[in-house]
Parts: C-alpha cells; sequence; structure tokens
C-alpha cells in the first residue's frame, strides 16, 4: 500500500504499534483492584515464664519472649503494605495497650523498636492469669475494630483452680484471631531474676504457688490429710507439683482458643505467622491502585522483537531462496543484500 | 536506584538484536562493492541501529520498574527531640474534679490525649519518644519521626490504666530512651502526671548522676485535680512537710535542686494545660537537624518515554524509506 509515495507495510504499522503501545506505558494502565491486609493487636505475655530459654534454633538459645518478638517482626515483613500492627502487653490479668495499629511499612523501623524494647521489666506484678488478660485483650480488639494475636506460652500462674477457667463473657467468634503458643513441649526451668535485674538461678518448687488456694477449696479436700474445716482448709500438707518448670500448654490454650472463637498455632511448628493469622481472620480488603503499565510495555517489547525477527527471516531468504532465484547468480557468500529501500 | 522488578534486567541482552538486524526491509541489489561508501549513508544506519537499541533498553528498563531510592536529606530546622512520659494511673481517667468522665467534663487523659497529639502535629521537625509509668515504667515506642506511630500511642493513654504511680523508674526509662537515641539536637522530658508518689531516695540518687551526665530539659506537667495538694504551696507551719504528705511539692523540689534547666506546669483545667504546652513549645526552639523523607521516584514513566522517542524515529525513518521497486515507473535508486 502506498500513499503519497509513502510506503505502508506490515512493518511501519509494527512500529507504529511499538510507539502506540509504548505510549500507553507511558501514559500509565491503572487497575484498582482489591488487596487482602491484616489489621491485628498483637499481645505480647511479658510474664516471668515467658523467660524459660526453650526456643530458637538450637533449642535454648531464645527465651520465648525474644522469640515471639522475632515471629511478631517477621509477621510484619510477611504482611502486605496498608497492613497495620497494634500492640499491647499482659501480665497479672490484664492486657494493656501500648499503641493503637500502626501502618507497618511507612513505621516499620518505629514498630521494630517498639516490639524490641519489650522486656519482661515492663512487668507490673508476678502474677499471670492467661484466661482473663486474653479475655481483656479480646475487650480491646473489639474497641479497635481490630483482629487479635495473642502471644503467650500458657502458663497460669498462680494455676488455676479446681473450677477450672473462668467463664468467657463476650460472643464466641465476634472477635476473630489467632493464640500463639510460644515454648517449647519439654518442661524447661524458669530463670529467676534479682531486684536488680540479674539472674539468679531458676525457680525451686518451693518458690512458686503449687496449687490455688484462693477461693474454696476442692471438694476433695476433706480426703487430704491434716484437713481442718477452719485451720486447714485445704489440707494440712504444702501442695507439690512441677509449677516451677515450664512448657507450652497446649491443651491449655487450645481450651481457651475454643472458649473465645480463636484460632491455635504453636509458634515452634510455623515458619510465619502470616499464613495461620489470615486463615484465622476475616479477610479485609482494601482498594489498591496497581500499575498495569507492564502489559502494553511487554506488548510493545514482543512486537518490536518480531520485527526484528521479520528481518532475520528475510536476511536468511536474501542469502540463499530468493538471492538464487530472482537473479540466478551465483551466490556471493557475503551476500549481495543491502540494508536500506 | 532500585529496580521493583529486578528480574526484567534479563531482558537486557535484547539489546544487542538492533546491532545485527534492521527494522527496515531489505531489498536485493546487484552489487554495491562497486559504490563508494557513502557516510551519510553509514550514520544513518548506526543511528537506527541505535535508536533500535534505545527502544528496546528503554523498554526492559520500564518493565524492571526503574526508580530512584527513597532519600532523606538532613536539614536545619527549630525543635527538640521530645520524650513524653506520660502518667496512666487509674486516676488519669477521673475529671479535674476528681469524678468520673460524664458527657460535658472529660477526663484528664481525654484532655492530655487531645491537648499532646495537637502539639505533636503543630511541631513539625521534633522527633518525639514515648514512654508510660504506672506500677512499672513502659517502653512504648522509641523517639521516632514516624508522627503517625506516635499519635496512635497517645491515642491509648486513655484506655484504663494500672494502679500506682512510680514516676522515679519511668523518668529512668526516659532518660536511657535518650540515651539511645543518636541524633545530635537539644532533648527534653515531658511528664505528664496527675499526682506522683514518693521517689525513694536510691532511685533519687541514680536519677541526680544520669541528669547530670547529659544535658536534658525537664518540663513537669501536674494535673491537679480539684482540692489536691499544690506542688506550689508552701503549707503552713503546722502542716506535715514530708515527701510521704506532699509528693508533688517535694519532687519538684527534687527537680529544682537537680540544675538543669526545669519548668513545671500546674494545670487545673484543659486551658491551662493548653497554655502549659504552648509554653513548652515556645521554649523548645534550639536549631536542630532533622531530616526531610524524600520519597522513592518512579523513574519507569521516563524510560518509556526515551524508548518512545527512539521508536518515533524509527517510525520517522521507516516512513521516509523509499522501495528500489515500488517507485512508478520502475526506475531504480536515483
Amino acid at each position: 500500500m502506498t500513499f503519497f509515495g509513502v510506503e505502508f507495510d506490515r512493518r511501519t504499522a509494527m512500529i507504529a504499534g511499538t510507539l502506540a503501545l509504548t505510549i500507553a506505558a507511558m501514559i500509565g494502565f491503572h487497575l484498582v483492584r482489591k488487596q487482602r491486609i491484616a489489621d491485628v493487636l498483637a499481645i505480647v505475655d511479658i510474664t516471668g515464664s515467658m523467660n524459660t530459654r526453650d526456643m530458637g534454633n538450637p533449642r535454648g538459645s531464645q527465651d520465648r519472649l525474644e522469640a515471639a518478638k522475632g515471629a511478631l517482626i517477621n509477621l510484619m515483613q510477611d504482611l502486605p503494605c496498608d497492613s497495620r500492627l497494634g500492640l499491647g502487653i499482659f501480665t497479672e490479668r490484664i492486657s494493656y495497650l501500648l499503641f493503637d495499629p500502626t501502618e507497618i511499612c511507612a513505621n516499620y523501623d518505629a514498630l521494630e523498636g517498639a516490639i524490641s524494647d519489650l522486656d519482661w521489666r515492663m512487668a507490673w506484678a508476678g502474677d499471670s492469669y492467661i484466661a482473663l488478660g486474653l479475655y481483656s485483650g479480646i475487650d480491646i480488639a473489639r474497641s479497635l475494630n481490630s483482629d487479635l494475636l495473642f502471644l503467650t506460652d500458657g502458663h497460669e500462674a498462680p494455676p488455676l483452680p479446681f473450677t477450672g477457667v473462668p467463664g468467657f463473657e463476650g460472643k464466641p467468634g465476634a472477635i476473630k484471631g489467632l493464640i500463639v503458643g510460644v515454648g517449647g513441649t519439654e518442661k524447661t526451668p524458669i530463670p529467676k531474676f534479682d531486684d536488680e535485674g540479674r539472674q539468679v538461678g531458676v525457680y525451686r518448687e518451693t518458690d512458686v504457688p503449687q496449687d490455688n488456694r484462693i477461693g474454696a477449696p476442692p471438694p476433695d479436700a476433706e480426703t487430704r490429710e491434716g484437713y481442718n474445716p477452719r485451720n486447714a482448709p485445704f489440707g494440712a500438707l504444702p501442695a507439690t507439683g512441677d509449677e516451677q518448670l515450664s512448657s507450652v500448654k497446649t491443651i491449655h490454650l487450645e481450651d481457651l482458643a475454643q472458649r473465645t472463637g480463636l484460632h491455635y498455632a504453636e509458634l515452634q511448628n510455623v515458619s510465619s505467622l502470616a499464613p495461620p493469622l489470615l486463615s484465622a481472620t476475616e479477610p479485609r480488603l482494601v482498594p489498591v491502585d496497581t500499575n498495569m503499565s507492564y502489559v502494553p510495555a511487554l506488548a510493545a517489547l514482543l512486537l518490536l522483537i518480531a520485527l526484528y525477527a521479520l528481518s532475520l527471516r528475510e536476511t536468511v531468504l536474501f542469502a540463499n531462496l530468493w538471492h538464487l532465484l530472482k537473479f540466478n547468480f551465483t551466490p556471493d557468500p557475503k551476500g549481495a543484500s543491502a540494508y536500506g529501500n | 536506584m532500585i529496580f521493583a522488578h529486578p528480574i526484567a534486567l534479563y531482558l537486557l541482552p535484547l539489546m544487542l538484536i538492533p546491532l545485527f538486524l534492521g527494522t527496515q526491509k531489505l531489498e536485493g541489489y546487484p552489487s554495491l562493492a562497486v559504490l563508494p561508501p557513502d557516510w551519510l549513508s553509514q550514520a544513518l544506519a548506526w543511528t537506527l541501529r541505535f535508536a533500535g537499541v534505545l527502544a528496546i533498553g528503554g523498554i526492559v528498563l520500564g518493565l524492571s520498574g526503574i526508580a530512584l531510592r527513597e532519600r532523606k536529606i538532613e536539614r536545619f530546622g527549630q525543635g527538640a527531640h521530645i520524650v513524653l512520659l506520660i502518667d496512666r494511673s487509674a486516676s488519669m481517667n477521673d475529671t479535674f474534679a476528681g469524678r468520673q468522665p460524664s458527657g460535658a467534663e472529660e477526663s484528664k487523659s481525654a484532655a492530655a490525649k487531645r491537648l499532646l497529639k495537637d502539639f505533636v502535629i503543630e511541631r513539625k521537625h521534633d522527633r518525639f519518644g514515648i514512654a508510660e509509668f504506672s506500677t512499672a515504667p513502659l517502653h512504648v515506642v522509641p523517639i521516632t519521626d514516624h508522627k503517625a506511630m506516635v499519635l496512635n500511642a497517645i491515642d491509648a493513654i486513655d484506655r484504663p490504666g494500672l494502679a500506682f504511680t512510680d514516676v522515679g523508674r519511668g523518668l529512668g526509662m526516659s532518660l536511657s530512651m535518650i540515651d539511645e537515641d543518636v541524633l545530635p539536637g537539644s532533648r527534653a522530658i515531658v511528664l505528664v502526671s496527675d499526682g506522683v508518689a514518693v521517689v525513694g531516695r536510691r532511685v533519687q540518687e541514680a536519677l541526680r548522676t544520669d541528669f547530670a551526665r547529659r544535658p536534658v530539659h525537664l518540663y513537669f506537667l501536674y494535673l491537679r485535680t480539684e482540692g489536691s495538694n499544690s506542688m506550689f504551696a508552701t503549707p503552713p507551719s503546722d502542716a506535715e512537710d514530708t515527701p510521704q504528705a506532699l509528693p508533688e511539692r517535694h519532687l519538684n523540689k527534687f527537680f529544682q535542686s537537680l540544675r538543669i534547666p526545669y519548668r513545671a506546669y500546674e494545670a487545673e483545667n484543659a486551658k491551662a494545660v493548653k497554655a502549659a504546652i504552648d509554653d513548652i513549645g515556645k521554649l523548645e526552639q534550639t536549631p536542630i537537624v532533622y531530616t526531610e523523607r524524600i520519597p522513592q521516584y518512579d523513574l519507569s514513566r521516563w524510560a518509556y518515554a526515551f524508548a518512545a522517542l527512539a521508536l518515533a524515529l524509527l517510525l520517522a525513518a521507516k516512513l521516509c524509506a523509499r522501495s528500489l521497486h515500488a517507485i512508478p515507473g520502475g526506475v531504480h535508486a536515483r
């Protein structure tokens, strides 16, 4: 096809097409799609048993608190931008909110600093009523409209009374989330610290309450040795047990998860918290503006390569058939073909 | 220079193709050997080859998401590095009149939250850290220029608090936060509390040496509940004047004895709190170096534009091309 002496062949069309596609890529080609993000409040148990060194690789190289902090920092790396992470701590019987959920990408270093600086010294009391802490964590998550990530070893101190776990008053499953069991399965001694924060050995059997003697005595107390309804309602013998040793209390935490409608995962069994967290929570979708300009750009590149492929084919044709047939000359090894025109 | 999708850079060798192949149609010609070399033609041929190289290169770089890295520029401004040390004891959730907050009156922590947030937003070049104290000192946010995070931490201060008020250890934690912060600049601690407990002798001594070690400005914003002791008033001679009876007065005296730049404010209502915060803002106007973030700049658009220019050149050359055969009359090249 020729217009005004200008020849329009498929090469012209291909170059023009490439140019048009490149300009399309330059202008940009935006697509708004829904991206799944997380909005989660992480509450970290900082009670004494979290100092037990039974995590890390090799086992025992990290204490549970370090492992929990590392897992949170890894989680931040595994979540997409626009996800938000809040932080709270738990000791005694309530969860305490440090800051509301904050966008993770823009505030990454500050969040990492805040997580790394969590310390067992921030605990304001020695007790560890895990169930009550979890329930108050659920309350805070509800007020923030976030999901909950509760990291604990499940070690109740003092031990639960014979009546068992205190009842959950909220609606199970109203707040979605994950309880993460931190710690090893083996029973491990808990380090003991003095007032100045130096480690002074480990807890002994007599250092910790082995039995919950608050409230009413259990029904079988009458059969205990030295039982006296007024002077020794729990029996006269000191309680014995192995509360001074700690392991992750899987059964207790699974029971709590079932009561509250949360999911349960064990940190020693998962490589990242992101997949169990996302599968435990409802998807939260935000529109994300994605630049799809690579689509026209890739098409432009393919078209341009095709154009050069065409030249390659013609060069080959020239060197052999066309050249030989049309001109009936002896083949010149250099090829009597020319660029241009 | 960074690449969002560096894997696309594997396509870069495609840039070599135009050096060997042309975009123009090939036509046979019996022999070129008799023609003298034409420099203009050769220059044009090489120009078109390089246009092809640039076109492929531009598209590949665009695909790889080439961008300028986010940069931080240090600038000079007026401001300070401020640690907000906030009381989270349960009494902070009462009103200035010492009652449960009702619709009309806001609690002390709600007032502090609102005014501190305004303060953080107003102070453009300052860096903030948050520490809290109650029964134990709590490290919340390290000194940072991420305002969003600081504001989110201030948002949490009107949550139910804990029982006691261990201001001494709280100050110790603020000082250690200041030690961790390495950037040069004036440093200040703003202590916001509604009543303190006695700071023990040993903690006092430790604080005295800690404060002497580094220059820190200290501001004590005392949110006084109606009817409680003033920290400035001298008690009548017959009243007991001990740290146990009047802890705020004695804490104030202790701070004065530290020989550091120190100011105390006593606020009985939100207006007085606002005035005190404004005053702190005026005082903390020393020159500091602050970092300004220059966000990542996407260059892929420029790469595509570059490729488009090169392609336009190729297209122009193509449109200028005349066939040896297609010319009406079948005349060969003139």
